[in-house]
């Protein structure tokens, strides 16, 4: 048995060689209106081939799309829902990235097929199993900058988790059977947690593998509180930064544990060994069977040519593993 | 009333002519010479200079026409960093986001030629323009420090050394920007220390612009970032940082975002107006300087005129009704 490996969110939509800056130049050209949309769609359908191609051909076991047509976790969402817009640019968390704070103006509501389209057609190219993504209802609600229809936070969470089972049921209807959930609000404001909790009981689906994914900050504050929710499984950066995640993660009893053992937001390249090593620190808590190896956040934080290299650590990593004791 | 209130300036950096743009992109594939790239960057700093003065514009900047990015512009020029990849800042935007790769060194000053340049072209005072420690590990890979606080004191010590040449060299408003300074707010203190390196013994007039984060977070902690001015932008937030300033009075110079960067159109000049006016609710005239929000080097030239004249004027509106007040 090998440990399972998976991706995180969004992956680089360009490389530093021209050749690989198709996407760049079709948006430029679209700007200039010297390509359509329809056009510009294709070199999203490519890119995004290419994407998958890249994290299978590291020998990633769960691939998602790379989301390359998201400017960001939350605009894809704010574009298509009624009652809501992309606003203001802001930084997302601590990166020097940003992203469109959704502007609330009205009832949230969606068809739910706001990632239908996407899905089957990164289906259609992915030869691995394929999951799905969808920002988290805390910190959707929590990035707003503006709320001219909710009354309270707790409104505007729960609002937005309504919206999202409404796409998860739209994507398990797609044919998908695994969505990440990322929510990185769960523990930028611990204080919220127990509101994101009931949001993820909007959508709570025993036949789906939902995964609450949370990263940039460590769980230490919430790790247990985590596990209570109605999850398959939980992502955590056990990597970044300092974190007793280690020494709890027997508090994950049922679930999955997706530990974020390369970092994503540093171009330092882990070893094959430095894997290993934090995979065997998790397996004194979690059994192999529970245990996926994954990046800590989005691999778009990084140029792709390193991009490349961490899914190969990762991997190498995973494998140096299999079949090997835990040492005491 | 005197026009040394209400003094009127800009964030840095300023939108690049075509042909600048097309040269640093000639330069970039080996299509140019470094020389050719640089008599370009000079005529286009020299338009700048004459623009802000037709403009009416009170404290000067070179427009950064040198410059592509405010952190790989310095990474590029010392020792220790490597220039990395493309990384997406937003949209269809990237930049070459830095690797610290090795102990950072200053082999020579990197932005005072061009700031004795740009004094060289006018009368008006010109703001040497750096960026600060927190910033630049914020915005690079650090790859050989052990914590982050070693990298940032490592780093003030170099932007120092630069700001005491700048002001050697004549430099009466220093900047030092810090737009990363909320990205952890619990690194403040990191971030202050540092400043306290960079700032200590100068006599020049220091800002610090923070834009695009969580202001609140790091408020009121940031009075004591060492400067005597604080740069904020407001318009961009609806100016909803001043009620900060009602539990926890700002105690320094506000220069005031009037103006939103991130749009294609300017606001009007009685918009413009009013957000002074907010902002004269917390701080005296003599201390709030108007400025639009950030850099404008992602405006056309046409754009970040207009985003200028809007500040100028809007000031002007606002000086002739408090010389009526005072009247």
């Amino acid at each position: 048995m090998t440990l399972k490996t998976t991706v995180i969110g969004a992956y680089p939509k360009i490389g530093d060689p021209l050749e690989a800056q198709e996407l760049r130049r079709a948006l430029h050209r679209r700007d200039r209106g010297e390509i359509d949309d329809g056009e510009l769609g294709k070199v999203f359908d490519e890119v995004t081939r290419m994407a998958i191609g890249e994290i299978e051909a590291a020998g990633v076991d769960v691939t998602n799309d790379g989301q390359i047509r998201w400017d960001d976790l939350l605009s894809p969402f704010a574009r298509t829902w009624s009652g809501v817009q992309p606003g203001p640019l802001e930084r997302f968390y601590d990166n020097n990235t940003y992203y469109r704070q959704p502007v609330i103006e009205g009832r949230i509501d969606t068809d739910g097929r706001s990632l239908v389209r996407d899905y089957t057609f990164a289906r259609g190219v992915a030869k691995t199993t394929l999951k799905a993504a969808m920002p988290g209802p805390l910190t959707f609600a929590t990035l707003a900058a503006r709320d001219d229809h909710y009354r309270s936070l707790e409104d505007r969470v729960l609002a937005v988790a309504d919206a999202a089972a409404k796409e998860i049921a739209g994507l398990k209807a797609a044919g998908a059977t695994m969505i990440d959930i990322e929510d990185p609000a769960v523990v930028a404001s611990p204080k919220n947690i127990e509101l994101a909790r009931e949001a993820y009981g909007r959508f709570a689906d025993p036949d789906l593998a939902l995964t609450l994914v949370t990263y940039f900050f460590p769980p230490d504050a919430v790790l247990e509180s985590l596990a209570s929710f109605p999850v398959a499984a939980v992502a955590i950066d056990l990597r970044s930064r300092d974190t007793t995640a280690f020494e709890r993660l027997d508090a994950f009893r049922t679930q999955d544990v997706v530990a974020g053992v390369v970092d994503a937001r540093n171009t330092r390249l882990e070893t094959a060994d430095e894997v290993a090593r934090y995979a065997e620190r998790a397996l004194r808590l979690i059994p192999e069977e529970r245990l996926v190896l994954a990046t800590t956040t989005s691999l778009e934080y990084l140029p792709r040519d390193v991009a490349r290299a961490k899914l190969a650590a990762l991997v190498q990593g995973a494998r140096l593993v299999t079949g090997e004791k835990v040492v005491a | 009333m005197s026009d040394n209130i209400l003094l009127t300036t800009t964030v840095g950096s300023f939108g690049k002519p075509d042909y600048l743009t097309k040269a640093r992109g000639q330069a970039a594939r080996g299509k140019l010479g470094a020389t050719e790239l640089e008599d370009l960057e000079r005529k286009a700093t020299a338009e700048w200079i004459r623009r802000q003065e037709d403009i009416g514009l009170d404290v000067l900047v070179d427009g950064e026409m040198y410059r592509g990015d405010m952190v790989a512009y310095f990474a590029e020029r010392l020792e220790g960093f490597k220039i990395g990849g493309l990384v997406r800042s937003y949209g269809n935007r990237y930049y070459h986001k830095p690797v610290i790769a090795g102990k950072v060194s200053r082999p020579r000053p990197m932005t005072v030629s061009w700031f004795e340049y740009a004094q060289s072209l006018t009368s008006k005072p010109v703001k040497g323009m750096l960026t600060g420690p927190y910033t630049l590990l914020d915005w690079s890979y650090n790859e050989a420090y052990p914590t982050r606080r070693d990298a940032v004191l490592a780093l003030a010590e170099i932007v120092r050394d630069e700001a005491r040449d700048l002001e050697r060299a004549g430099a009466k408003y220093i900047q030092i920007d810090e737009p990363a300074i909320h990205a952890r707010p619990e690194e403040i203190e990191i971030a202050i220390e540092a400043m306290g390196i960079v700032t200590a013994g100068l006599s020049a007039k220091t800002i610090s612009h923070i834009c695009y984060g969580d202001f609140a977070a790091i408020y009121p902690q940031v009075l004591d970032l060492p400067v005597d001015q604080l740069d904020l932008a407001m318009a961009n937030y609806g100016y909803r940082w001043l009620d900060l300033f009602d539990r926890n009075p700002f105690t320094k110079e506000l220069a005031i975002g009037i103006v939103d960067v991130h749009a294609h159109q300017t606001e009007t000049v009685e918009e413009a107006a009013e957000g002074i006016r907010k902002g004269l609710r917390y701080v005296p005239a003599p201390k709030l300087w108007p400025h639009p929000d950030c850099g404008l080097k992602t405006r056309t030239v046409e754009e970040s005129v207009e985003k200028c004249v809007a500040v100028v004027e809007a000031t002007k509106i606002v000086r002739k009704e408090l010389a009526k007040v005072a009247a």
